[in-house]
């Protein structure tokens, strides 16, 4: 049988519920692209929530309306599985280039050469300078970040030490086995102190404690 | 160019239009014309927790500039103002009139020529 021949015949078997399921998958697939367009995380959020929601919903719709086979719940559930799957992996693994685009930020090595290598000793990551007289870093995926802002009230080994910070956590990041990401993603309010615990260990070891701590006194937020 | 979504007309000069760090700002870039961020907070006497965020809203909202510098080492922001107080005064003055000719009409316009500046 062809898939559009398939198709049909789902459609009989759903009867008056097929246009309302497909309404609802498409809604569903809508909201994901636009939940990975959105720039408020809290609209972002909740139209990932809105998908995912609408997904399951898709999927209980099918498996109680549907009068013939119910392989076809089992289909819109593993294709559920697979992009969820799929647009988690993807998240963890290019949210750096999101966040290169979304704050327009330039390659470190252009403007404070030093910094790029002294990030290369510790770990293979990028560094990234981003506009924003707010001082911030953070890390994502093999990037690292930091505001104009922050380079700006902080002395040389004041800036390695928030580098050694940021690149712990880039070297963390890649030895946590890709299963238990789920599992971060899902607790990482629990996890984050002592990460930043251990980070700032690191720090210090690398770039001295008095460096670390006026950083810290300095700065007034840094993220992970 | 200035977004007039809210006045206060019982503030105090231009914190009538402005958030109080936003006219602090603009009051010190008006009378230096180019800054770093030291010599804002210093001149401001605002701590830069808070004049930080304003800084990045108002090079947002266009009303300043900046660009980096780096000095033996040290990378700065330099901010200039992207327009001067008689052209933010004149804009302003504009927008006011507009709204008030709007909500009065023709008697808007017969007590701005009656109006002598009396204070």
């Amino acid at each position: 049988m062809n898939i559009v021949g398939e198709i049909t015949c789902y459609g009989q078997c759903l009867r008056l519920w097929a246009p309302i399921v497909a309404l609802i998958v498409i809604i569903s697939i809508a909201s994901i692209a636009s939940s990975l367009m959105l720039k408020n995380p809290r609209k972002r959020l909740q139209t990932f929530v809105l998908a995912q929601a609408a997904g399951l919903f898709a999927i209980a719709m099918t498996f109680y309306f549907m009068d013939c086979s119910q392989m076809l719940s089992l289909y819109l559930y593993f294709a559920y599985v697979a992009i969820s799957t799929i647009l988690i992996f993807i998240t963890l693994r290019y949210y750096d280039r999101l966040m290169i685009k979304r704050l327009e930020a330039k390659p470190a090595g252009s403007m404070l050469k030093w910094t790029q290598e002294y990030v290369d000793m510790l770990t293979s990551a990028r560094l990234y300078f981003f506009d924003s007289a707010v001082p911030k870093a953070f890390a994502a995926g093999r990037s690292i970040f930091i505001s104009i802002g922050l380079l700006e009230i902080l002395e040389d080994d004041e800036l390695k030490a928030v580098l050694a910070h940021e690149a712990w956590h880039i070297r963390h990041n890649s030895r946590i086995p890709f299963l238990s990401r789920f599992a971060l993603m899902a607790f990482s309010s629990s996890f984050e102190p002592e990460l930043e615990d251990q980070a700032d260990h690191f720090a210090a070891e690398i770039a001295g404690f008095a460096a670390l701590s006026s950083a810290r006194n300095k700065i007034d937020k840094v993220f992970i | 160019m200035v977004k007039l979504d809210q006045i206060n007309i019982s503030n105090d000069g231009l914190t009538k239009f402005f958030s109080p760090i936003e006219a602090a700002i603009l009051r010190a870039l008006w009378n230096e014309g180019e800054m770093t961020t030291s010599e804002l907070t210093g001149k401001t006497n605002i701590p830069l927790t808070s004049v930080a965020g304003t800084l990045d809203r108002l090079v947002k909202a266009g009303y300043t500039t900046r660009r980096t510098e780096n000095v033996n080492g040290r990378v700065r922001y330099v901010y200039e103002p992207v327009f001067s107080e008689e052209e933010a005064a004149s804009e302003i003055t504009t927008k006011v009139l507009d709204s008030l000719v709007q909500a009065f009409g023709p008697l808007a316009v017969e007590n701005f020529s009656k109006y002598n500046g009396k204070k």
